[in-house]
């Protein structure tokens, strides 16, 4: 039971890969356009979060330190940097999408302005990062997010032909009124979207926070097999209640208030009042998340005192490359910007950026002097392998499909 | 223009939806508020979309005028749709103008304004 409670670090991380606000939004939108012939995407992305987190947890549990860390060192400064780079500008826009969806959440909660709910909700994130201990901020923000099985919930009770949702997910193949490209640049954002960068440097990190040495390769195990089949399941589950309800209808998602209409539907006022909690939540855990992966992987590759597990005088640059990132994010977003717009270009570029991540833990993963007798073996290596070359392909086609559909308008 | 047209489609058959819940009481208003008020925001775009467009030929431009007719409906009934949820919540709207006279007289309203943009779409050649 112990070791099962232990897997909040999963739960917290999935949450903010797979459903957070622009994997919610994301994930109706497909829904509604394209019923659930994109199901495989999800699929895919569990594999290969699950693939790489375990090798960054298995990293963080042999050697007792974080990912990033060792990519710098192994790799050498100029490497690491590009992994830097790529990375932390993602998960810049990430959190800047973040804290405008929970601004979006508490404006679906209360009607009050989304930008009178920005600064607070920026004020919020910080004082967590700055107060609450990892341990507790992990368990109440992941746990809270599980909330958000009010989707599947509302799933069973809107009662759906099952088999019809299983004719457009086997075989995938796009609907007539959608063009290929608009369906492959979906694929590639989803793809993106589960397999964001900031997941395994967050993930890695958690481990620290939590002391993991060897012994803990199980508790990785947990966190990785419970964790992210779960955020797969729910982002598949919002697809699918927009699928039922909004495709008969001819109901594109745009919006956030959209995406909780088939809550309503299926189970009225209370599971809508539950599945709205679990978004507030889960938008919120994303934004700490996303803002501890900024300090963290700055701090990391600067070689500064990091990590919550420090009282903040002792790591006061990580926890002022933290509030710098919020308040960056607050201010882009008061410019009156768009949140969604901005996650979805966030996901967009996380697929871009996803072959500087994960080349370098594959690398990692096989280097003996870190690992000793723990390096991959041939099968994590072969599937690694796989994995790269769709990562590879899924970055060389994300831009062009990008500009070609017109952000899969 | 079909894409626009499509746009605003969706937008006022989400409006048509949202009244419905929150006539059987499966929404809260403020839910039903923030949808609605993306709706308009949705018909807004659609209507600058086809305001903005360069018709290439005379067919065009009919179907532009024939388009730009049926989202001005539609986005009447969704303003009137959310002066009704204001009413229902409490505010002080009797006698008020845009204040639909009944609730099936607004699901009317968006039913008919969800018709004509699906006409207008039909001659536009959209799905």
């Amino acid at each position: 039971m112990k070791r099962l409670a232990g897997a909040a670090l999963g739960i917290l991380t999935a949450i903010g890969g797979f459903v957070d606000i622009g994997d919610l939004v994301t994930n109706a939108v497909v829904g509604s356009r394209f019923g659930m012939s994109l199901a495989w995407v999800v699929v895919l992305g569990v594999v290969g979060i699950c693939l790489f987190a375990s090798m960054a947890g298995r990293v963080t549990a042999v050697s007792g330190r974080a990912t990033f860390e060792i990519v710098r060192e192994r790799l050498g400064p100029r490497a690491g940097g590009a992994n830097l780079v790529a990375s932390f500008a993602v998960t810049l826009l990430t959190l800047t999408a973040e804290i405008g969806g929970i601004a979006l959440a508490l404006h679906l909660a209360s009607s009050v302005e989304p930008r009178l709910w920005i600064p607070v909700a920026g004020l919020a994130v910080w004082l967590v990062l700055w107060r609450a201990k990892f341990t507790i901020m992990e368990n109440v923000a992941g746990l809270m997010g599980l909330l958000l099985v009010g989707f599947a919930v509302a799933l069973f009770l809107l009662g759906p032909d099952w088999g019809e949702l299983m004719r457009q997910a086997v075989p995938p193949s796009p609907p007539g009124t959608e063009h290929p490209a608009t369906y492959w640049y979906y694929a590639v954002a989803l793809f993106g979207a589960a397999m964001t960068p900031y997941e395994v440097f967050f993930f890695s990190s958690g481990g620290v926070e939590e002391k993991w040495t060897a012994r803990d390769l199980t508790t990785n195990r947990i966190n990785v097999l419970i964790g992210f089949p779960l955020g797969g399941t729910l982002s598949l589950a919002i697809a699918a209640c927009a699928a039922v309800v909004f495709l008969p209808m001819g109901i594109e998602v745009s919006s956030l208030s959209q995406v909780v209409l088939p809550v309503a539907q299926a189970g009225g006022v209370l599971l809508l009042a539950v599945v709205i909690l679990g978004i507030v939540a889960a938008t919120f855990g994303a934004a700490l998340e996303t803002a501890l992966s900024t300090g963290y992987s700055l701090a990391q590759y600067l070689g500064w005192s990091w990590g919550k597990f420090r009282r903040p005088a002792r790591a006061a640059r990580f926890h002022l490359t933290m509030i710098v990132a919020v308040l960056v994010g607050v201010g882009i977003l008061m410019t009156s910007v768009d949140p969604i717009m901005v996650t979805e270009m966030s996901v967009v570029f996380s697929a871009v950026a996803l072959p500087l991540t994960y080349v370098p833990i594959l690398v990692v993963a096989n280097d003996p002097e870190y690992m000793g007798d723990r390096v991959n073996g041939r099968f994590l290596n072969a599937l690694g392998s796989v994995y790269l070359v769709i990562v590879v392909a899924a970055a060389a086609a994300a831009i062009p499909l990008m500009i070609a559909t017109g952000a899969g308008s | 223009m079909s894409d626009a047209l499509s746009g605003a489609r969706s937008a006022t058959r989400t409006a048509l939806l949202t009244v419905r819940l929150l006539d059987e009481g499966r929404v809260t208003g403020p839910v039903a508020d923030t949808s609605l008020l993306d709706q308009l925001r949705a018909l807004d775009d659609a209507e600058r979309a086809l305001t903005t467009l360069v018709p290439p030929d005379a067919a065009s431009s009919e179907d532009r005028t024939t388009g730009l007719d049926a989202v001005g409906p539609a986005t009447d009934a969704v303003v009137a749709a959310r002066e009704w949820v204001a009413a229902r919540a409490g505010g002080d709207l009797d006698g008020a103008p845009g204040l639909p006279p009944s609730d099936a007289a607004l699901v009317a309203d968006l039913e008919a304004a969800t018709a004509q943009l699906d006409d207008a779409l039909a001659e536009a050649g959209g799905p």
